[in-house]
């Protein structure tokens, strides 16, 4: 067993392990760590595919800031809050579920045949590379999410925004 | 690549597009800079003007042959021009809705709500407009995040505030299923355009990869099930219809659910044509899976929608269920199109026309019914406050008669004429069940659209004052009046304009270069 599959296996269990533990943990505080545990094996596994810019950016973003922020939600509401509805039928059935879902899809991936990786190394300038597509072949979907982020900025600044009015006397209240 | 490469590419077909942005963030920029306590109606005529122009450069660009910018990453062909027309059209009226000034008093975020409706629009026309997955995904993702926001705009509303939250809650799951299927896709084909994905998973069924690519369309389609707002992603709509201002609620039901058959279409249509030439035996296992999954997704809608409409007694949560059966209705020709794909019998047959003439039929007589909700629901939004319309405004009441005679499919009504043609498109497939539970479920309809009408011709109403609209309703009732009795009366003129004017098939036509 080579090394990198060594690196892989443990990044496999830690990134799966975060996500169990974030859907059988208590309290919310904790679930974010365990997801925070996810994202970051995540990123490792990225390197270990030699995808270093898709690692760092997964690292710095998922694993920064969704974290961060998630964690400053929580810390400013309730940050005490507990998962308490547990539904054990339900739990077992969607289980259940899930885990014929995961059967079905293992067999199905082991049935295709994986041609050989052909031609150049994939990880040559794989970044510049990134970088040449996303502003050439994508700019079209790339401007959109400039305004899809511009969206989501209104969205949230309407929403977190305090009225300076009361609720009740604020029409064509707008700053 | 360099700016002359860059400039060499066909621009002007993306004009109605640009037109829209370019409303967009003068809007935000007006918005910025108009005085504080001043009302921002004008806006909405600036939204309105942008929309009208965007409308003509969409017709002028209609009657090019197919052309596309940056790997079909955007793409000019009569499919997408036709859903775009829907969709400006169904945006202007919202607007005019929207216009209601006692309305736009109580709003809080005028402007923001103005340009937002906007940007979701853009949403919509690059969803339509696209034969790429990453651009469809931006674009349908663009229409999404703005609707979140637009309903929960009215954030003191604590009806609003929930069901914004069960949108967007309900909305990442499905961006995310979606995502995962498209992942599979990429995965198979190393593409994420949709004619090369065409060719490799053709190749790939005949590898005996069936299953995989099976599971891949149809997690994708699962997904996208969101935006038509039929089963298994339904059950947000109750409760967001209900709990957004009507403007958004119109909206929703009529740019948004477009925008996610005109994308299902796209996806499904496209992809699957070219397996159609593959293994006679495989390529029939697939397309029976898909129309028997299609078949029943839509037959449930139609059941489930019809059948709880019955129950409602708060008009927009009637008109919500109502929409689900509805969407179901149009689900029916896109199983009929699976069906037809191999024999090529769908290019033959006007499956696409039939959607499109049953979304423009829509368009009129379910704005129109929300045109009376937003009219009405300045009292009540509970269905009693329909009653006895008919002796405070004859007028209005007549309109109403019109529109849900037209949602229930009574004959010299465009959603007569609607049905009628789903359901012969329907027997032309060989889906005789899925035909038989449409016609069951329309007549269930009929029971509850009938109430309605009851309500308004029957019941004593509680108020006897004689009920005004502002303006701008009286014109998008007039306006969706004549839409929906030409499509009734006349729907050879209507088939016949769409079938010169936009060449639907387009969309299966790769553009060569």
């Amino acid at each position: 067993m080579s090394g990198a599959m060594i690196a892989f296996f443990i990044l496999g269990i830690i990134t799966i392990g975060g996500a169990l533990l974030m859907l059988s943990l208590r309290k919310v505080v904790h679930m974010v760590v365990a997801l925070a545990f996810t994202f970051l094996s995540i990123a490792g596994l990225f390197v270990l595919l030699e995808a270093e810019f898709l690692a760092v950016a997964q690292a710095l973003i998922y694993g920064g800031a969704v974290t961060i922020i998630m964690l400053f939600g929580i810390m400013l509401t309730q940050h005490d809050d507990r998962d308490e509805s547990r539904r054990p039928l339900h739990k077992l059935l969607a289980g259940l579920v899930s885990a014929l879902f995961f059967l079905g899809l293992i067999i199905l991936i082991n049935r295709v045949p994986w041609p050989n990786q052909a031609g150049e190394p994939l990880f040559m300038e794989n970044t510049a590379n990134i970088g040449k597509e996303l502003f050439s072949k994508y700019v079209i979907p790339f401007e959109l999410a400039s305004i899809l982020i511009l969206v989501a900025l209104v969205g949230a600044v309407i929403l977190a925004k305090q009225d300076k009015e009361s609720p009740a006397k604020k029409e064509g209240d707008k700053a | 690549m360099d700016l002359e490469t860059l400039l060499s590419y066909p621009w002007r077909i993306m004009l109605p597009e640009f037109v829209i942005v370019i409303t967009a963030a003068l809007l935000s920029l007006l918005d910025l800079f108009w005085k504080e306590q001043a009302s921002r109606r004008p806006l909405a005529w600036i939204a309105l003007a942008g929309i009208g122009l965007a409308v003509l450069f969409l017709v002028i660009n209609a009657g090019q042959p197919v052309q596309e910018i940056l790997y079909e990453t955007f793409r000019l062909d009569g499919f997408a021009s036709a859903f775009k027309l829907i969709f400006l059209l169904g945006a202007a009226i919202v607007f005019l809705i929207a216009l209601d000034r006692d309305f736009g008093q109580q709003l809080p975020y005028q402007g923001e709500y103005y340009y937002l409706i906007l940007t979701a629009v853009l949403g919509a026309m690059i969803a339509a407009s696209s034969a790429d997955l990453i651009t469809l995904f931006v674009g349908i993702e663009l229409l999404s995040i703005s609707s979140y926001v637009l309903v929960a705009i009215r954030k003191h509303n604590l009806k609003a505030n929930e069901s914004a939250l069960k949108y967007v809650i309900s909305g990442g799951i499905a961006t995310a299923v979606t995502l995962f299927g498209f992942s599979y896709i990429y995965g198979l084909t190393g593409s994420t355009n949709l004619f090369v994905i065409q060719e490799r998973l053709s190749q790939g069924v005949n590898d005996g990869l069936l299953p995989l690519i099976a599971l891949a369309l149809l997690v994708s389609f699962v997904g996208l099930t969101f935006k038509l707002s039929v089963v298994p992603y339904h059950m947000w709509a109750p409760d967001v219809y209900q709990g957004a201002s009507t403007p958004v609620t119109a909206f929703l039901s009529v740019v948004s659910k477009g925008a996610g058959f005109a994308l299902v279409i796209r996806f499904l249509m496209v992809t699957l044509q070219g397996m159609a030439d593959s293994e006679m035996i495989l390529w029939e296992n697939l397309a029976g899976l898909l129309v028997t999954v299609l078949s029943v997704l839509a037959a449930l809608s139609m059941i489930i929608g019809n059948t709880l409409a019955m129950r409602q007694t708060n008009l927009k949560r009637l008109l919500a269920y109502s929409s689900i059966a509805q969407a179901g209705y149009l689900l029916v020709p896109v199983a009929a199109g699976i069906a037809l794909l191999q024999t090529g019998e769908v290019s033959a047959s006007n499956l696409f026309h039939i959607v499109l003439f049953y979304l423009a039929a829509y368009l009129f007589m379910n704005l129109g019914a929300f045109a009376l909700v937003q009219l009405i629901g300045k009292e009540t939004e509970d269905i009693r406050g329909l009653a006895g319309l008919y002796r405070r405004a004859p007028g209005k009441a007549l309109a109403m008669t019109l529109f849900l005679a037209s949602l229930a499919g009574i004959p010299l009504t465009a959603g007569f004429v609607g049905k009628y043609y789903i359901l012969m498109g329907a027997v032309g497939a060989n889906l005789y069940a899925l035909a038989a539970v449409m016609v069951i479920t329309t007549v269930i309809s009929y029971y509850y659209y009938f109430g309605l009408a009851v309500q308004m011709y029957m019941r004593e109403p509680e108020v006897d004052q004689p009920l005004t609209a502002p303006s701008s309703l009286n014109i998008v009732l007039s306006v969706c009046v004549i839409g929906t009795l030409l499509l009734g009366l006349l729907p050879n003129l209507a088939l016949d304009l769409i079938q010169t004017q936009f060449n639907l098939l387009e969309v299966f036509l790769p553009y060569s270069h």
